[in-house]
């Protein structure tokens, strides 16, 4: 078992957003989740990676021999689950390269590995920036300070490619990118899939998934999953919209 | 006839105490000094104003949130036999390349110190005590002395500094390496008073770097005064690390005078003491100079942190900066008080003052006053105060990339307070400087 969510429900302070999703991930599969805005697509990222507001009141998520929901938000990171942000966050005065030194080396301490000195990482942090168009200069430079919108999503995708991690949560990381940088993180997506890795990408638009090609689209509505197909239905839907598919559901 | 009188001001009895006791350490060392010496008279004056005004109480308006207290409790002694542990004090000089100087509880070390034989000419260097043995020696250390005595630590500091250092460069020296002044603390209740007068010539330029430590029992009362004073085109970078035990006293009072297109650039680093206050008084009378001040705090369980500067703009073409940050954890007290100054002829004036603080715990308190005082109409002023927490999707963020809560807090922690050495344009000093505020703060971050 790689990733099964069953009967999640999650609430943030009082109001429920997520009411009932069930999903199992194989290894190597790329699933979309799609939805309208509200629909708890981001909610579904979160309690995912761990955030503390979201409080989950039903449900299990088993990933690998974990119970997920039992681990803290690093411990989770440590054993393979990244998040790639809709909104990266700035940390004024601390470089990228500290940042992602510690955490390099803090996966490879929960994975038994010796830790990696400056001198290798830099050599490997390098050699990941390369390939995905960015200056060396973004080593030093503080956390997404100051970055444009293109610049934080790509450090996102850095970041993953450094981490390697195991289960890929992208939260509409397609937002805000124009077409040469929705061009450069899909192609640094794609570079990372393997029979081993597995995503999820959560989105509104079908353009990045043009680039990704899912095996798998779910219709997130009202906290549920409400329809699931190939990636055939990410283009109906960008035909039809989710409407006629929120009618049917509420029909039954 | 009738003789008009002022009302006698009312003292309770800790201050009333502890103004007898030093009083009586004054007429100690005035005794010793000898009826009939020059400093005589001046320590005499300012032991009137002392007992006609005492110590500030929180009625004070610039005492208020640093109350005296716990340090009118302690009688610091001014006699005592230190403990010289050349290997202690070798261990805690700052690892940094320069001319080290030491002083041991208040007194210059001549045997701990470098040998300056090797100082270029035109760098004069002499302890305070050297200086006090001449019969008008204390007048270099007294330039500003009504401005000194303002304050109850700047009458004690004139009515019973015994040593302290006079740093003078000629016109357009340079040194290549930074004077590195430690004063170590090796007695417990102990008061350490010295004054400094550091003069820069035309076009010279210093760095220097001093250091407030202890080692053995030290825990004492450090009150220090400096004046500044740097001619035309002078550059001076300074850098002041307290790291005091937790019990310490630390009251540092600095004047500094600019000259026309003088650079002066100093940082505070604030870590220790139970009760602190760092203070500058900035006078840029000259055109198109350039100060910047900077400081760095820490303070927990129940430190009082104080770190105030006024900075006076007279003339035009001035630009001064100022960064000041202080972190405060448990029921620590922070405060800070600036002022900048314009002054009417001061047009084009550009004066920057920010203030950062960050609370660890919703029991600390921080009280900010920044001010300005503008006569002038055009100039380019801004002053800002900010307080909050560690943000939450920093500290998400961090995590969600394996890093533990704990690991997040110390990382955005320490940047927090490291952005102000990010003016230290020495690197070898930046370097020190960064290590050991990483490794003074972390222990205490979780």
């Amino acid at each position: 078992m790689f990733l099964n969510i069953e009967n999640l429900h999650a609430q943030v302070e009082d109001k429920t957003i997520l009411k009932g999703i069930n999903l199992r991930v194989n290894p190597g599969e790329v699933h979309a989740i799609m939805g309208p805005n509200g629909s708890g697509k981001s909610t579904l990222s979160s309690v995912l990676a761990g955030r503390e507001d979201y409080e989950v009141n039903a449900g299990e998520i088993r990933f690998l021999d974990h119970d997920l929901l039992e681990m803290d938000a690093d411990e989770r990171a440590q054993q393979g689950v990244f998040l790639a942000f809709q909104y990266p966050v700035e940390i004024p005065g601390v470089s990228n390269k500290l940042f992602m030194h510690t955490a390099l080396n803090a996966k490879r301490a929960a994975e038994g590995l010796p830790a990696l000195d400056m001198f290798d990482f830099e050599q490997l942090a390098l050699e990941k920036m390369k390939r995905l168009e960015m200056s060396p200069i973004m080593l030093e430079r503080s956390v997404n300070v100051g970055f444009s919108g293109g610049e934080k999503k790509r450090n996102d995708i850095f970041q993953m490619a450094m981490l390697e991690p195991k289960l890929c949560i992208m939260d509409e990381t397609d937002s805000g990118l124009d077409i040469d940088a929705l061009r450069i993180v899909a192609n640094g997506v794609n570079a990372l899939r393997s029979n081993e890795r597995s995503f999820i990408v959560v989105t509104h638009y079908q353009r990045l998934l043009d680039h990704i090609k899912p095996d798998f689209v779910h219709v997130l509505y009202d906290g549920k999953i409400i329809k699931s197909g190939g990636f055939e239905l990410a283009q109906e839907l960008e035909e039809r919209g989710y409407d006629h598919l929120i009618q049917a559901y509420e029909k039954v | 006839m009738t003789t008009l009188s002022k009302p006698m001001k009312k003292f309770s009895p800790l201050a009333q105490a502890a103004m007898d006791y030093y009083q009586s350490q004054a007429k100690q060392l005035m005794q010793a000094e000898g009826e009939g010496h020059a400093v005589t008279a001046f320590r005499q004056a300012a032991l009137n104003r002392f007992l006609e005004q005492g110590f500030p109480t929180r009625k004070d308006e610039d005492w208020q949130f640093t109350p005296l207290s716990n340090f009118l409790k302690t009688h610091y002694a001014f006699n005592g036999v230190s403990r010289i542990d050349e290997a202690a004090i070798a261990a805690v000089k700052p690892k940094v390349d320069g001319w080290h100087l030491v002083f041991v509880d208040g007194y210059f070390s001549e045997i701990l110190s470098d040998d300056l034989a090797g100082m270029p000419s035109g760098v004069s260097l002499e302890s305070g005590k050297d200086a006090l043995d001449f019969e008008q020696g204390f007048r270099v250390f007294a330039d500003h002395e009504t401005d000194i005595e303002q304050d109850a630590f700047g009458m004690l500091n004139a009515m019973l500094f015994d040593d302290g250092l006079f740093i003078e460069l000629a016109a357009h020296v340079r040194l290549a390496k930074p004077i590195v002044v430690s004063y170590v603390q090796t007695l417990a209740s102990h008061a350490n008073t010295t004054r400094c007068k550091i003069k820069l010539g035309r076009g010279a330029q210093l760095q220097l770097i001093e250091q407030y430590v202890a080692i053995d029992a030290g825990c004492g009362f450090e009150n220090s005064v400096c004046e500044i004073d740097l001619a035309e085109q002078a550059k001076m970078s300074q850098v002041i690390w307290q790291n005091l035990p937790e019990q310490g006293m630390f009251f540092n009072n600095q004047f500094i005078d600019l000259a026309e297109q003088a650079q002066f650039n100093t940082h505070y680093i604030g870590l220790g003491s139970a009760i602190s206050r760092h203070q500058n008084h900035v006078q840029m009378a000259g055109e198109r100079i350039e100060s910047e001040q900077n400081s760095i705090c820490f303070a927990r369980n129940q430190q009082i942190m104080d770190t105030r500067t006024y900075t006076g703009h007279s003339v035009e073409w001035g630009a001064s900066r100022q960064l000041h940050k202080l972190v405060l954890a448990d029921q620590a007290i922070g405060v800070f008080n600036g002022m900048i100054k314009v002054d009417q002829k001061a047009q084009k004036t550009d004066g920057m003052m920010d203030n950062k603080n960050l609370l660890l715990s919703n029991k600390a308190q921080m009280n900010a006053k920044p001010q300005l005082e503008i006569y002038a109409d055009d100039v380019k002023c801004s002053h800002g105060s900010a307080s909050g927490q560690i943000s939450a999707d920093q500290i998400f963020y961090l995590q969600a990339r394996g890093l533990t809560k704990q690991q997040a807090r110390q990382l955005v922690t320490l940047a927090f307070l490291m952005e102000p050495l990010e003016s230290v344009a020495d690197h070898a000093v930046r370097d020190w400087l960064q290590q050991a505020l990483s490794a003074a703060v972390t222990p205490y971050l979780n």
